[in-house]
């Protein structure tokens, strides 16, 4: 059964973004009903006649880099934005439904593309771990701050995120990657904040482990991406995305009503400027005007979050957030 | 989708009766001219008339943050897109996670975590055996999930985080049939739940219960200042809105609620119905009420199907019969309308 093989493919790797059973294959009790007379379109058996290729593009997921592959192969300008922007899709079918490409070049390049479960491979699946990580560093480096201003009832949901919203999504991938495990070290130091992180030194000591394990989950990578500015760039955007909407989360009425995701997102802006600051020479070597913008910008995006608490009043809306963000994004893709 | 509230009578959206049942159904309404039919009666006839009256709703209803009414969401189901694939019906829903506020009343402005844009989520419904896919996209930050009650393969549980920007599809069958939920389970999920990650999930059985005027109250508490316990509530969102705007209902019509507790930090709520008893169908697990009660106390999360009909017009509150909760935003109307010959 070809729905089992596939499930068990799935158990056994796991650390997947997206998982789609094959339709036609109900679970073992009801394949008899198949032979009804209800038809199915040509389409649909052609599709999962060749499911489980690994090597396909997952257009629900994969990151722009990945997709300029059929940007490239159809010669469509923007191509990998506007699937992006139609996201998500239910079938690979709906490329052409959603009117993002015509039935005839959709017939160019159905074969290499998919929504189902795939390995990540290259390039796409080391920027994936590396935005997983740098999520984690960026919720740490906000939950230290809070630590040192005597703030432990604040500092930790944020000691939390890591464990609860994204060790799980990065657990295959360390294994993989021969990196120690770490969850019960993050556990730990939470459970001691969670209890009030009395004992200061125990705390620190706590912290810096757990910090160095992800900083060494983040050395796991090959040197050459982390000198890649390209990757890198690619990485500011996930945490610079993500920030975007946590920003959201944060202010109604001009006000920061949730202090937590003021923090996370300004955790996760004050990672992406660290790693922007690695790769600020090269860029300014190879693009100077788009590094000279790339700069102002996040100087002022940086002036949104003045402090670990929250001001009162908030100091750019929503919006203002986003546009900056899109603009950081856009320059970014002109310098890689 | 569903039915259209403009229209004042209107075929239920119940999937095909067959032959057997339509007869019956005639039969009774041509015997029932005139004719004066207990209530209890009609509660346990087979047959009954195939449309329900649903009174028309105020003009400008009232709005959550984003233009979604409580009166609408009320009557609302999401069926999905039917495609029939291999002979086997397969309902697909698409949910998207979002961020957005919520003016929960005059002073109080919240910040949501939705699906699709309101709070509650979607109401979900299927037929036993259905395939159900449900494409879940999270634009809303936070790592988010979807796991729905139910029974499903592991994979597809739903306590896996979905990370901001990317896309789960959840895929199983529809079984059993029942009133279900569905809710984000990632830590905390107090939070994550109390925020607005959470809807019905309604799997009706083969032979579909007999018409009814069928609603969806849920109630749901609101953390606002993030202090682990509730400030207000509500039932579909948006405190006191029922109480505002009463429910407009037939007298002597089938009502049917599927009713869901999904009041975080609060162990238990009751759902209590004033100047009448209803009739309890615990999980929607039968296929006739069970028993008569006027309060019925449900712990989180569980949910039932209540039936009543009444008989005197007028207005009549339900609510939890603790009175905290019912007053700071739980609480609504009924406002039965002459109609059906009683
Ligand atoms: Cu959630």
């Amino acid at each position: 059964m070809k729905f089992l093989k596939f499930f068990g493919l799935w158990i056994a790797s796991c650390g997947l973004v997206v998982l789609v059973a094959c339709n036609n294959q109900a679970p073992s009790t009801s394949t008899s009903q198949n032979t009804s007379a209800a038809s199915t379109a040509p389409t649909e058996q052609a599709t999962h006649a060749d499911m489980g290729h690994s090597k396909r593009i997952n257009i629900n997921a994969a990151i722009l880099s990945e997709l300029d592959k059929l940007e490239a192969k159809l010669g469509v300008p923007a191509l990998s934005n506007k699937i992006q922007a139609s996201r998500p899709y239910g079938k690979v079918e709906e490329l052409v439904s959603k009117n993002v490409i015509t039935q005839a070049q959709f017939d160019q390049i159905k074969d290499m593309v998919t929504i189902e479960d795939i390995q990540l491979t290259g390039e796409a699946k080391d920027v994936d771990y590396m935005v997983k990580l740098s999520l984690m560093k960026g919720h740490m480096m906000v939950a230290k701050e809070l630590l040192d201003l005597g703030k432990p009832d604040q500092a930790e949901p944020h000691i939390g995120h890591p464990v609860e919203e994204i060790y799980a999504d990065v657990e295959d991938q360390l294994n993989e990657r021969n990196v120690k495990a770490f969850k019960n070290e993050l556990i730990a130091l939470q459970d001691r904040v969670k209890a009030g992180a009395k004992d200061a030194n125990k705390t620190a000591e706590e912290y810096k482990a757990s910090m160095q394990s992800i900083d060494g989950a983040i050395a796991a990578l090959p040197e050459t991406q982390h000198k890649d500015h390209d990757f890198v760039l690619q990485v500011i955007n996930g945490l610079l995305d993500t920030a975007n909407s946590e920003y959201t989360s944060a202010i109604a009425d001009g006000k920061v009503k949730e202090a937590i995701e003021y923090q996370d997102s300004r955790g996760f802006v004050m990672y992406a400027d660290e790693l922007y600051k690695g790769i600020a020479n090269q860029i300014q070597k190879e693009y100077p005007d788009s590094h000279k913008k790339i700069i102002a910008m996040m100087a002022d995006l940086l002036k949104v979050w003045p402090t670990a608490i929250p001001p009162q009043q908030s100091v750019k809306t929503p919006e203002e957030v986003g546009t900056l963000i899109k603009q950081i994004e856009t320059e970014t893709k002109k310098a890689s | 989708m569903g039915i259209d509230p403009a229209s004042k009578t209107v075929d239920i959206k119940q999937p095909l009766f067959n032959r057997r049942q339509l007869l019956q159904a005639g039969l009774l309404l041509g015997a029932a001219g005139g004719a004066t039919i207990g209530l209890s009666q009609l509660w346990r006839s087979r047959g009954r008339s195939a449309t329900v009256t649903i009174p028309p709703l105020p003009q400008e209803a009232m709005h959550h943050g984003s233009g979604i009414s409580p009166l609408k969401i009320l009557r609302e189901f999401d069926y999905g897109t039917v495609t029939q694939e291999n002979g086997r019906t397969v309902r697909e829903f698409r949910v998207e996670a979002q961020t957005g506020e919520l003016q929960l009343n005059k002073s109080t402005k919240f910040i949501t975590w939705n699906l699709n844009g309101r709070v509650p989520g979607p109401t979900f419904r299927a037929t036993e055996g259905d395939r159900i896919r449900v494409i879940f996209y999270n634009k809303a930050g936070h790592s988010h999930s979807l796991h729905f009650h139910g029974t499903h393969p592991a994979a597809m549980d739903g306590v896996k985080p979905v990370r901001n920007g990317n896309v789960f599809i959840y895929e199983f069958d529809a079984e059993p049939y029942g009133v279900h939920l569905y809710h984000c389970h990632v830590a905390p999920v107090t939070r994550h739940i109390g925020k607005g990650l959470y809807g019905m999930f309604i799997i009706d059985p083969p032979q579909p219960r007999p018409p009814a005027d069928e609603m969806v109250l849920i109630m749901a508490g609101y953390d606002t200042n993030n202090d682990n316990k509730n400030e207000l509530y509500a039932f579909n969102g948006l405190p006191h809105a029922y109480m505002h705007q009463p429910i407009p209902i037939q007298q002597n019509q089938l009502i049917r609620l599927y009713v869901l507790n999904l009041i975080e930090f609060d162990p238990v709520a009751t759902f209590h119905l004033h100047a009448n008893l209803f009739r309890v169908n615990p999980t929607g697990r039968l296929l006739e009420p069970s028993y008569e009660t006027d309060v019925i106390t449900m712990g989180t999360a569980e949910r039932h199907i209540l039936e009543f009909s009444f008989k005197e017009t007028g207005k009549f509150m339900f609510h939890p019969h603790q009175d905290a909760i019912a007053e700071a935003g739980c609480m609504g109307y009924f406002d039965v309308i002459s109609g059906l010959p009683s």
